[in-house]
């Protein structure tokens, strides 16, 4: 294949290095005056990046017309579907940034750069279709993930966020690396193809420590248990918008990489990671749902919703079907949808001196003073539960479905008890939000942006949302079917 | 025999400033042991004939990482009779889990006896150039068929300049080193002070 | 010539090294950005080595972006923490306490 059909595979990409490359030299020259502007154009260039997806979207392309620059990289379906919903997270969370960090007077133009960075790093990832450029995908949306975490320098909530996500961060890179080293080792080949070739012999136990030492590196990104203990704390340290995009757009980065390195790579050996990942889900789903209920920090909560909510998601993997990745994608895009109109109104509840409101005691009462924003909480969390009117008990039920297809029935009937359990905490925030007595803290008024995002978020997922399961459940099957190299 | 000498010479040297890295009560001293376990590396590399690597390890490593990890070790104001007083806990534990792990990655992966090893095959794309060295058929591969992953760790390279200036650089305070003459001429004395007619007992508020 | 074993284990030994530098340390958190720097160093000496016995320059290539993206890496660990001692004036691990729950 040429160069040129090359480059016009990676268009998104190319648009996004391109657009953050001029932002860094207009956030340099501009100042911290140019903060607004470059948040537009970086909004916009993820919009444009978007619309190159179309194409590959609408065609369900697949297939060695799809493979650049020699099988390094490949835009088919798949990869398109992850990065729709990638850059529409991404865009959801910019559009609400600003309003945000300018009430502590932290907007700075830098921000949007490193979130554009980070989704070109993001857009390799899930494109990725050889050990190095999965690698390089990886740590370009770590390490801009790194300094977003820590952003808000002078606080040291967030400073030590920061710290303890690099830490982890990076040992997850060095244990996924050191696996790769060895499946490089082993099977003499760094790309997906070659390493599903080697693994589908008899696999020796050089490269089954690959296989595990790469599953464990990239638990530690999509923060299912065991790996999970740094979720919470840096969720609830680091700045709210940046929480908002780690909770979406990464995790669908990671997911997806996650589903192409298992489905793919390691396709020809599926009973030697099936195990792990059912403990990885049922375990995720178990921990998710006991962690939250002792929490009063609602970002905490949230951060255990989404452990919870990732094992929901390996569930779909672990059954390893067509069906399984498509109900996997469709859970992936209604997570996104819910997380993001979540964390959208965590941010919208503040104090008119600009201090978050982020415990319980905080939004006691809250449908007395800002009845809109209760109502909305409401709908998504009871989608978060999957209480059967709104759109979250679609994507639990697709993901069970497709599990009992695949005759891992317990694992589906022990999913099911678990989130029973984990509708408690959600109901929880209902009760408080509704019944209990007004708190003293007042509850300042949002900026149009944040509405936006938040009305968009709760018509996705309420009954209306069910207009979307067909084309959703269309993208998902074409992305799954990419995925197992159907035409 | 000249080869043995010396792999075990690297190792051993290696191994041991690797564990003086993890146990020195100075983070100065735990530098140096770092560029000293990155010397003997580099040393084992060119004993397999990867000189350019070992090249590349002993410039980017010892020239600009340790001296990275020295800087900011100098520069922040450590307090290091009160980090010494600190003693690593669960020490036994830890040996303990570490021996573990060694052991079941040496003898996992079929590390412990000679020649058992069996390693992939190659698609042969990649192997070195016949009459070129090292670095020239280095060269042809990343700037040939992995000429965009070169671009991206530029990008890479790119966010961790970008994120290391958002996060420690400090606006100069302007105040303390310029001299605005004019704004001094301007000065008018109804500006600079106030006269007051304090009440007794009731103190002055300014 | 010395076997692909003998350095797969000196990379194995430098590996755990690493890690117990991350697990084992209550002192100093430069001490564990110096563990995430073994274990790298680690999966370079895994690549080379197995490069050189593969006769295939992939793996060499690729300890090639590992190095960068350690050096990267470095970099920001580095600012993180100078950021994490000019909020709390210490770099003790047991300090890094303020989130629980």
């Amino acid at each position: 294949m040429d160069t040129a059909t090359s480059f016009a595979l990676i268009a998104p990409e190319l648009l996004l290095a391109v657009s953050s490359l001029l932002l860094v030299l207009a956030a340099a020259w501009g100042g911290d005056k140019a903060a607004r502007p470059v948040t537009i154009l970086a909004v916009s260039a993820l919009f444009g990046a978007g619309l190159l997806l179309w194409p590959v979207l609408h065609l369900g392309k697949v297939g060695p017309e799809t493979w650049a620059f020699g099988d390094l990289l490949r835009a088919d379906a798949f990869a398109g579907f992850a990065k729709a919903l990638i850059y529409l997270a991404a865009i959801g969370c910019l559009v609400v940034t600003p309003s945000w960090f300018d009430r502590m007077k932290a907007m700075k133009p830098e921000y949007p750069v490193l979130v554009l960075l980070a989704t070109l790093g993001m857009s390799l990832m899930v494109s990725a279709s050889d050990l190095l450029t999965l690698y390089l995908g990886l740590e370009l949306n770590s390490l801009a993930a790194y300094v977003l975490a820590a952003y808000l320098r002078n606080d040291s909530k967030s400073a030590e966020a920061g710290l303890k996500y690099f830490v982890l961060g990076a040992l997850a890179s060095g244990i996924l690396l050191y696996g790769m080293s060895l499946l490089y080792g082993f099977t003499g080949t760094t790309s997906f193809a070659g390493i599903r070739e080697a693994l589908s012999g008899e696999m020796s136990n050089g490269m089954l420590f690959g296989v595990i030492f790469v599953l464990a590196g990239l638990a530690f990104k999509i923060a299912a248990v065991p790996f999970h203990m740094w979720t919470p704390d840096v969720y609830e340290g680091a700045p709210t918008p940046v929480t908002t995009f780690f909770a979406t757009a990464p995790k669908v980065a990671a997911v997806a990489l996650t589903a192409r390195v298992a489905l793919d790579a390691f396709g020809g050996q599926v009973d030697a990671w099936r195990q792990v990942v059912i403990f990885a889900a049922l375990a995720s789903i178990v921990v998710g749902a006991l962690g939250a209920i002792g929490q009063n920090n609602l970002k905490r909560l949230l951060a255990y919703s989404s452990i919870n909510n990732v094992g929901f998601i390996l569930i779909g993997l672990a059954a390893a079907s067509v069906a399984g990745a498509s109900a996997m994608f469709v859970y992936l895009a209604i997570y996104v949808a819910m997380s993001l109109g979540s964390f959208v109104a965590l941010m919208m509840l503040h104090d008119e001196d600009g201090r978050a409101l982020e415990t319980f005691d905080d939004i006691a009462g809250l449908s007395t003073k800002r009845p809109a924003l209760a109502w909305c909480l409401l709908a998504l969390m009871f989608s978060l539960a999957g209480i059967p009117p709104l759109l979250g008990f679609w994507g639990k039920f697709v993901v069970f479905q497709a599990a009992v297809e695949a005759n891992l029935v317990a694992l589906a009937a022990i999913g099911i008890a678990a989130s029973v359990i984990g509708a408690f905490y959600y109901i929880k925030f209902i009760k408080v939000m509704f019944f209990d007595a007004a708190s003293p803290a007042t509850v300042a008024d949002s900026t149009r942006a944040h509405w936006a995002v938040l009305g968009i978020t709760t018509l996705i997922v309420s009954p209306l949302g069910y207009f979307l399961t067909r084309s959703f459940g269309d993208l998902g099957d074409k992305a799954a079917s990419a995925l197992f190299l159907l035409p | 025999m000249i080869q043995t000498i010396a792999f075990y010479l690297f190792a051993v040297l290696m191994i041991a400033s690797a564990v003086f890295v993890i146990t020195a009560r100075n983070p100065v001293h735990s530098v140096l042991w770092l560029i000293l376990a990155f010397f003997n590396a580099a040393g084992l590399m060119v004993l397999v004939g990867a000189e350019f690597i070992a090249m590349l390890l002993v410039i980017v490593y010892v020239g600009a990482v340790a001296v990275l990890f020295l800087f900011v070790v100098m520069m922040l104001d450590i307090d290091f009779a009160e980090l010494r007083a600190g003693f690593i806990k669960n020490f036994p534990l830890g040996i303990a889990i570490a021996m573990v792990l060694l052991a079941e990655l040496v003898l996992g992966i079929g590390a412990y006896q000679a020649g058992a090893l069996q390693l992939g095959t190659p698609d042969g794309l990649a192997a070195p150039m016949a009459d070129r060295s090292n670095i020239e058929s280095l060269g042809a591969l990343m700037y040939g068929r992995y000429l965009i992953l070169f671009e991206v760790a530029g990008m890479i390279l790119l966010v961790a300049m970008v994120g290391a200036i958002v996060l420690t650089h400090r606006p100069p305070k302007s105040a303390r080193a310029s001299q605005n003459i004019s704004r001094q001429v301007a000065r008018r004395p109804e500006d600079a002070v106030v006269m007051k007619q304090p009440t007794v007992g009731q103190g002055v508020e300014l | 010539m010395i076997g692909i074993e003998h350095y797969l284990v000196v990379s194995a030994i430098l590996f755990v090294l690493g890690v117990l530098g991350i697990f084992l340390n209550r002192k100093n958190v430069i001490i564990i950005l110096m563990g995430i720097e073994l274990i790298l160093l680690s999966v370079n000496i895994n690549l080379v080595a197995f490069s050189a016995f593969l006769n295939d320059l992939v793996g060499q290539v690729f300890a090639m972006f590992v190095l960068t993206v350690a050096a990267g890496e470095a970099a920001i660990g580095l600012a993180i923490l100078v950021i994490y001692f000019r909020n709390r004036g210490t770099i003790a691990v047991d300090s890094v306490d303020r989130l629980k729950g």
